[in-house]
This record gives C-alpha cells, structure tokens and sequence, in this order.
C-alpha cells in the first residue's frame, strides 16, 4: 500500500523526470532559487516573520491551493515566495523538513500513507487527520485546520451504465458481467490499484485497460471503457453524464487538503496569517473547489487569476 | 482549532463560459491566446529571452577567450576541442539532472547547462574563422609594422567576424530550443507552459508556447544577421 500510494501522487505529478531527482537532491537544492527573495531559510529571528516561501506540488489542483496561499498573504502584507510545481510528495516534504520552503498544501491520506506507514482502512475524515496531525507534531511542522473538500481515487461509470446494472456502491460491480476499468500505468499492482479493487472487492469480471492521465475521460465518454479510475476533484465530473461510485469498502481513504507549516516558521507568524489559512480551507468545499479546477482544467485560466477571482469574490484580500 | 474546517459558504466566482474551442481543445483557440497572453505567455517569453541571452553572453565570453588561447597555443586546441564537445553531447535533461545535486533547482543549474551547449560551436566557429585568415594578409599587415595584438585586433578578428557570427547565430538558436527543456529544473522560460499542457493535454498552449519558441529562434536570428552586417560592411561589399 505504501508504494501504491505515493504512485497515485505520482500521477499527478507534471514533471515525471523530476520525480527521479532524488530527495536528497532537492534538499540540497531548493535554497539557492533565483527566483524573487534572497536566502530562504534565512530570516528566522527577530519580531514576527513576514517573508515565507511557499510551494506546491505537480498539479492544477496544487498550483491553485498555492496561489490561494500566497496571493492571500500578500494580501496582509508578507512577502511571499511561490514554488509552483516542486515536485512529487517526497520531494516536497523533504523541501519542507529541510527549511527550502516553510508552507505547502498537502492530503492528509498521502501523509498517512506515505509516511506514517499506515496501510489499513482507517474510518473517519477526522481520524486521518488526527493522525497526521499527530505526526507532523513530532516532525516539527503544524497543521492548521483541513479544507472540508477531499481529493481521492474514486470509480466512476457512465449513468446509463449505472442504472442498467443498478449500480450505487463499488461492490455493486461484482457479477454484473465482465467490464473494462481504466487507470493509468503507474496505479495498477497495489492497494488503491487495480489489483488492489479487484481483490477488496472481488471484482475479477473487472478488465483493465490502462491509459494516460486525462485520456479516461474521454473513453469513457466514447463507450471503450465502462469504469474509469477519477480523482473526486476532477471538474469533469460536472460536466460529464458520470456517477462516481461509492467506495463502501473505504479504500481509498480520506484526503483532506491540510496547510503544513513548520514549526518556526508558524511560531514567527503574525495571527493573521494562520487566521486567513483557516478562514480559506473553511471556504474550500467541493463545490468551490471543483468550480476552481474547473476554471483551470476546461476554462484554461492561469491558476493565478483562478486564485484571485475567488480570494476576492470572498472578501479574502 | 482542530479538524476538519467546518465547512463555510463560499461565494463561487463566475469564471465564466469557456468557447466551445477551449472545451474540445481544438488545435488552435486565438480567443483564449489573446486572454491568456499577458499571465500564460509573456512571463515566460520575457523569462526565454533572460535565460538565452544569459548563455550566449557567458558562452561567447568564455568560448572566444578559449578560442583564442587556442589559436596561440595550437597544441590546445585538440584538448579544449574534445572537452567541449564532450560537453556538448551530453544529452540536455542529464546535465541538468546531474547539476541539481550541486547547484539546486535553480537558475544557476539551466545556464550552467545552457553554456556547456553553446561552448563547441562558438570556440569552432572563432578558431575556424581566425585559422582561415590568408597567410599573405597576414605577412602583408606583419610587413605594415602591426604587432600581434594588432594585428588580432585589426585584421585577424574582422576577418574572421562572419564565421564567427554564423556560430553565434547557431548557438543562439540552439540554446532557444533546450532552454525549453529547463521547465524540468525551474518553473520558467517557454518550457513551463508547455510542460503544464501536456499534463491535462491543451493544444492551444503548447502549441502557443511551441509557436513563440520558433517565432523566438527567428527573431534572435535575425538580430544577429544585422549585427553581422552592420560589424562587416566590406562583405556585402564584395557579394
């Protein structure tokens, strides 16, 4: 389970090259960026700290979380370095740990899954997040508050699909007839795979047929899949005549987006800024968020502007 | 404060209803080129042209300088031919992989990597362009009383100003091209719109930012051309 996790962040992940820096590499590295501000880990001491680097991840969903975070403290005034598109999970984190970056936008599932080591279905939204908590604690970086929207694998089918076979939950699939599943190469062997569904819920009338990210959607529209492999986020679903099937086994866990801020970094900070970070993830519901992706991935808005519209459609800056 | 944040009322922004070009991602959508222009292309157009000409300076300098130790010391010419086409060959995306360990994710990785391309063919074309000086031109300025360094300055350099222009502008148009590939290290320069098209395929923008590239390439082209011209009026002279 713990390697078939970090694979569904892979799959999010842009820059598939990068990903095999290793981490050490980007420990090691971050700190000279060229970019805006001058040593990042730098200035620490004194009175409140009001320079930050902040970073996300590989994907339109991160990019998005990151420019919400930066634009709004600006906003108050800090001088925000942004990172889009640091890399993969590990990468990312390490970035953190190391100082290279002091706030970033991570899934309390990958936290669980991927460092805490737990491989079990855990029951609750809020259990996860306790116990990521519970970890970063000991890692010296705070949690603040987690958006109310979550992003996880998820099965979906066409709704015609759906109500032929009077489908609901993903177990409604076993012996319904063979059928074909999508998911992209990384995420077949492994929990939260193909192989990983197939053996929770005994889907062996399940074929695979596995595609590149972004090419499910299609296929299924076209009818050559019946079941696509889908992040819960995916403005596609809005669009799409699809029903996403829910995953009463709870396999693919919870993943509620969390700020991670290390420790004194977050010690330095004026309250507005934890404040402004839990007034936004308070707003982040699933339907703001899909709406957000949604401008990203079919309106093709710069993640930037996405950010800016709903910051001030919010009263946010 | 703990938890799950309860969940708020978020005002939804209307982004808007996209062209039924931009939802089928059609080749080409001008309409959203044009909105998107001044945050998706231009950052990064302007970035480009940064990163380029930073590798052609630094380049030039350092290849020029190896050129003309070259040409004094013929017997290191082979050498510091052989390292930098060793340099040369070493496929862009490794270099800059293995760079990153020392030099991080930065700005410094992509020219570092960027100068080691335009290395060879700069140090090629000003040693081909001073070897290729006639010997007679060269003992009829020797016999007009020049010293060495005049005799570089005043007759051997401008001689050779066309071929080493034509490595210029083959360097410069190289360097345009791999500077795309910097998008890996950095999140700059045309590379970066293009990688984050490919992700959730969007035509438009790649081909948008693949489009400026090229437009880039001709333009840096075209400007070297004129200097060419401007440096060396006697060769149209004798055309």
């Amino acid at each position: 389970m713990y390697k078939l996790n970090r694979h569904a962040l892979n799959r999010r992940r842009v820059l598939g090259t990068l990903g095999a820096l290793s981490v050490g590499m980007a420990a090691a590295t971050l700190s000279g960026c060229t970019s805006t501000t001058a040593s990042v880990g730098g200035a620490k001491s004194g009175a409140a700290r009001r320079r930050i680097t902040i970073g996300s991840k590989g994907f339109a969903e991160s990019w998005i979380m990151g420019e919400l975070y930066a634009q709004g403290l600006r906003a108050r005034g800090y001088q925000v370095d942004l990172k889009t598109n640091v890399g993969s999970s590990d990468i990312i984190n390490t970035a953190l740990q190391s100082g290279q970056i002091d706030i970033y936008p991570e899934y309390t599932g990958v936290i669980v899954v991927n460092w805490v080591g737990i491989d079990t279905a855990l029951g609750t939204a809020d259990e996860t997040y306790d116990i990521a908590k519970g970890w970063e604690n000991e890692h010296g970086v705070t949690t603040l508050q987690a958006t109310p929207f979550e992003n996880k694998n998820a099965v979906a089918v066409r709704k015609e699909f759906a109500d032929e076979h009077g489908l609901k939950k993903v177990s409604d699939l076993k012996g319904i007839g063979d059928f074909t599943y999508s998911t992209y190469p990384d995420n077949v062997s492994g929990a939260i795979g193909y192989e990983g569904i197939v053996d929770t819920y005994g889907l062996t009338n399940m074929k695979l047929k596995t595609l590149s990210i972004g090419l499910n959607y299609q296929a299924i529209e076209r009818g050559e899949i019946q079941a696509a492999d889908v992040f819960t986020t995916d403005p596609q679903l809005l669009r799409s005549d699809l029903v996403v099937l829910e995953d009463d086994k709870k396999l693919f866990g919870f993943q509620n987006v969390v700020p991670l801020i290390r420790d004194d970094v977050f010690n330095d900070l004026d309250e507005d800024a934890p404040e402004f970070l839990n007034r936004l993830h308070s707003l982040l519901t699933i339907d703001a968020i899909q709406a957000l992706n949604e401008a990203s991935a079919i309106n093709r808005i710069d993640p930037a502007q996405v950010a800016r519209v709903f910051l001030q459609a919010n009263g946010l800056m | 404060m703990s938890g799950i944040a309860p969940a708020g009322d978020p005002v939804i922004p209307d982004y808007g209803q996209a062209s039924d070009c931009v939802i089928g991602n059609g080749p080409f959508c001008g309409d959203w080129f044009v909105d998107q222009w001044s945050t998706v292309f231009w950052p990064p157009l302007v970035d480009h042209i940064y990163m380029v000409v930073i590798a052609v300076v630094i380049g030039f300098v350092i290849a020029f300088a190896a050129a003309l130790i070259a040409y004094r010391k013929k017997w290191l010419a082979g050498p510091i031919g052989i390292v930098a086409t060793f340099l040369y060959t070493l496929p862009p995306l490794a270099l800059f992989q293995l760079l990153v360990p020392f030099t991080g994710l930065t700005l410094l990785t992509v020219e570092i990597a960027l100068v080691c391309f335009t290395l060879v063919i700069i140090f090629q074309a000003v040693l081909a362009g001073l070897a290729a000086v006639p010997d007679d031109v060269k003992r009829s300025a020797i016999g007009m009383g020049l010293n060495q360094r005049q005799l570089m300055v005043k007759v051997e350099l401008p001689l050779a100003l066309p071929s080493i222009i034509s490595g210029l502008r083959i360097a410069t148009v190289l360097t345009v091209s791999v500077a795309t590939i910097a998008a890996f290290v950095v999140d700059s320069g045309l590379g970066s719109p293009i990688l984050k098209a490919v992700s959730s395929p969007f035509n438009t923008q790649f081909i948008g930012a693949g489009a400026l590239a090229v437009l880039l390439a001709f333009v840096l082209d075209g400007l070297l051309v004129i200097v060419g011209r401007v440096l060396t009026p006697w060769t149209r002279a004798r055309v």
